[in-house]
């Protein structure tokens, strides 16, 4: 059973202590949590700037380590957040923007707008990132051609550690979807991270950014690649109604959607630790 | 058929067990339904004792535990603020008892509208897909979706007590802060879902109340298990009096709203002028009162989305004032803790939907109004506003116990007043609550399942 945006339905109550796997000197760490209280939001909201998302699962993360190199990857809801916009010059207009502010017919309403041009502490508020995870300085990871081995991801090795962990989810006030997620499956030779902003504002714009980073245990070869998609609503909603997919259910389903939405950006880097 | 007597009961036993009604029942309890609130007026007139509610969003098994902690209709009367459908998975059943129990107790359960209840937003949040699943048809939605057109926008809760009767319970474990005594003017009490006290506060009896709402403005003391502020001015002053229904510290009404305030509505008879029996519009007063959100900001505010407006705490007081209210509660925004006081306790957010969406492992809250003893001097004249007019309420002879016959300032009456001091806000008891256990939740329980994603 998932739910409407294709997000795991944690049945078992949030909050269960750290999960970890360790593999040739790569440790594997999650951690789930409640979204955050009314005090550790005001916090954030200081330190970032902005208003944070509606469900902020602040204290979430998904991290792998490699102690003898000092290597990590991390990904976070502060990091990922604190790429976002905060200036207001990217912001995205709801469908009915221009007809909720322009409704001439309506002396009283026009005045009002008049009165009220403010817009308040303008950002991003589709918290669009492009964050692909937090890494050290050193070793550092380089670009690279290498492509992910995918035919090596797609046995059906056994899957010795699963988690997947939300890091922020915003309803957009019901104009659709923004939130990040992450996913790892650890197999005994190699693992596969999806970290992914699913954005989806209804009659306007989807976005999916995705971060993979690939490990494989025996080489201690790191490969990353990040793979942003953007395409207009109501484009992709007719692509979808030539097909014999469920429109509505599919435009909820990142999964489905990807391959109706074109590459806009992507880029690879890599490093081998040893 | 028509459905009325045991066959309403018999629904509502159905619906109790989380099993949906046939399609038929649906619509003649629709069709009851509708002939119910197109008598009601756009604001309801509702008298404490009263339990308010928030967003239930189809968790099922949640509402059921918010019965169990709340009590069950009739023995509790219930105000819920709408967003009855869409993201949980049983939104048909929910909606579907809340309106039997209307229907069957139209004196003891309110329902007002909120923003999903629209035929736009649920075909996109999940109701009409269940309707549709559940049905293999959209007529259950349809008739749903009618329904909504008719739900009011608001409510008015008057006859609340200014102190709550001090809960006779035990104190709750990690609570190490110091409770005030019971013989205080108890303002604020949180229980937790055992009836098990959490928090209490008292009122500072005297004018300085701006001391104490201070104290509670801050966001850890809305919290559940926050710290008692502390006690100042002379204690218990006004406690003996207000147990007598005392006129001088008697509260205000209390609107209750989906969302918040528009711009173009500065006072509560404006809200009954609107015409609501329609779709949720995408702009306009009647959006707003479903849509808008309070915000640390002064005066009006543009949501940075293009569409929909922000409030700052001097347009509540303002509007608090104007219309003599001592509080607005509303729903429509998630918050960790349950409820959330804002802006010196003149607005609370009160959310009812635990661990929403299954994931956030937030904690819900109702909140309980209690009844003052001297409401017998109010009568409600019309409960519609066809051919009403201004307020559907008048002031009756409003003499306390003790004879002082203080001319209270009463809704639209307000305006020529001189500035006075706020009034007091209702007694406010929270009781939070939990998503229902597992096993009654109809769910399978299971970790996620491993999926060879690429």
């Amino acid at each position: 059973m998932s739910t409407l945006n294709g997000a795991p339905v944690d049945t078992t109550a949030p909050g269960h202590a750290d999960t970890s796997i360790t593999k040739d000197g790569f440790k594997i760490t999650t951690r789930k949590l409640p979204i955050l209280k009314a005090g550790p939001i005001d916090d954030m909201t200081i330190k970032l700037g902005i208003a944070p998302p509606e469900m902020i699962f602040g204290d979430n993360f998904m991290r792998i380590e490699h102690k003898p190199s000092g290597w990590h990857i991390e990904f976070n809801a502060f990091d990922a957040l604190d790429r976002v916009d905060k200036t207001g010059d990217s912001m995205l207009k709801v469908s009915y923007s221009k007809e909720w502010q322009q409704n001439s017919s309506d002396p009283a309403r026009q005045k009002q707008f008049e009165d009220i041009k403010e817009v308040v502490k303008p950002f991003d508020w589709s918290y669009s990132t492009d964050y692909k995870g937090s890494t050290p300085d050193t070793p550092a990871l380089q670009p690279t051609d290498n492509p992910i081995p995918l035919a090596l991801l797609k046995r059906p090795d056994p899957i010795h550690f699963f988690e997947d962990v939300m890091l922020y989810e915003d309803e957009l006030a019901d104009n659709g979807i923004a939130m990040y997620s992450c996913k790892i499956r650890v197999m005994p030779a190699r693992l596969l991270l999806l970290g992914r902003f699913f954005m989806r504002l209804d009659h306007v714009l989807f976005r999916i950014r995705d971060t993979r980073v690939f490990v494989e245990f025996a080489t201690g070869e790191i490969i990353r690649e990040y793979t942003a998609r953007e395409e207009e609503y109501e484009t992709v909603r007719k692509t979808l109604a030539g097909t014999r997919e469920d429109v509505l259910a599919t435009m909820r389903d990142p999964n489905r959607l990807a391959e109706f939405i074109p590459v806009v950006e992507k880029s690879s880097d890599r490093v081998v630790l040893k | 058929m028509s459905i009325g007597g045991s066959d309403l009961d018999r629904a509502i036993t159905q619906l109790r067990a989380c099993r949906p009604i046939p399609e038929n029942q649906v619509r003649e309890l629709c069709y009851k339904a509708r002939e119910l609130l197109i008598e009601e007026g756009n604001v309801v007139g509702v008298d404490a004792p009263v339990t308010i509610c928030g967003d239930i969003h189809g968790q099922f098994h949640d509402l059921m535990e918010l019965f169990r902690v709340g009590g069950d209709v009739p023995d509790t009367n219930y105000l819920f603020m709408g967003d009855f459908v869409d993201r949980g998975f049983y939104s048909l059943e929910s909606f579907l008892l809340l309106l039997c129990l209307k229907v069957r107790y139209p004196d003891r359960i309110t329902l007002i509208r909120g923003n999903h209840e629209s035929r736009q937003i649920t075909t996109v949040y999940g109701f009409y897909d269940e309707c549709l699943r559940k049905y293999g048809s959209a007529n259950v939605w349809r008739y749903c979706c009618e329904v909504f057109d008719y739900l009011a926008l608001g409510a008015l809760v008057t006859g609340a007590a200014t102190t709550l009767d001090p809960t006779d319970g035990p104190i709750a474990e990690n609570v190490n802060c110091e409770l005030p005594d019971s013989d205080m003017d108890i303002e604020i009490e949180t229980l937790n879902a055992n009836g098990e006290i959490m928090f209490r506060y008292a009122r500072n009896g005297d004018s300085q109340s701006s001391a104490a709402s201070q104290a509670n403005s801050n966001p850890a003391s809305s919290s559940p298990i926050g710290p008692t502020p502390s006690r100042s001015g002379a204690a218990g002053t006004g406690a003996t009096s207000s147990a007598n229904g005392s006129t001088r510290n008697d509260t205000g009404a209390i609107l209750c709203v989906h969302g918040g305030l528009s711009p173009l509505i500065d006072s509560i008879d404006k809200i009954r002028l609107l015409d609501r029996k329609q779709e949720v519009p995408h702009e306009g007063a009647m959006c707003d009162l479903l849509w808008s959100d309070p915000d640390e900001i002064d005066g009006w505010g543009l949501s940075p989305r293009g569409a929909g407006f922000l409030f700052g705490a001097d347009i509540v007081k303002c509007f608090n004032y104007k219309n003599d209210l001592s509080l607005i509660a509303r729903a429509h925004q998630l918050v960790m803790e349950g409820f959330k006081e804002m802006f010196d306790s003149t607005i609370v957010t009160v959310w009812s939907a635990p661990n929403y969406c299954y994931r956030c492992g937030n904690v819900a809250a109702i909140l309980e109004l209690g009844e003052d003893g001297s409401n017998a001097g109010y009568q409600r004249r019309s409960n519609g506003d066809r051919g009403g007019g201004g307020g559907g309420w008048i002031l009756g002879s409003n003499a306390g116990p003790n004879g002082t016959n203080d001319e209270n300032r009463r809704l639209s009456s307000v305006l020529g007043d001189s500035m006075q001091k706020p009034r007091d806000g209702p007694g406010r008891r929270y009781r939070v609550f939990e998503a229902a256990p597992q096993d009654s939740r109809g769910m399978p329980a299971k970790k996620p399942v491993a999926d060879y994603f690429l």
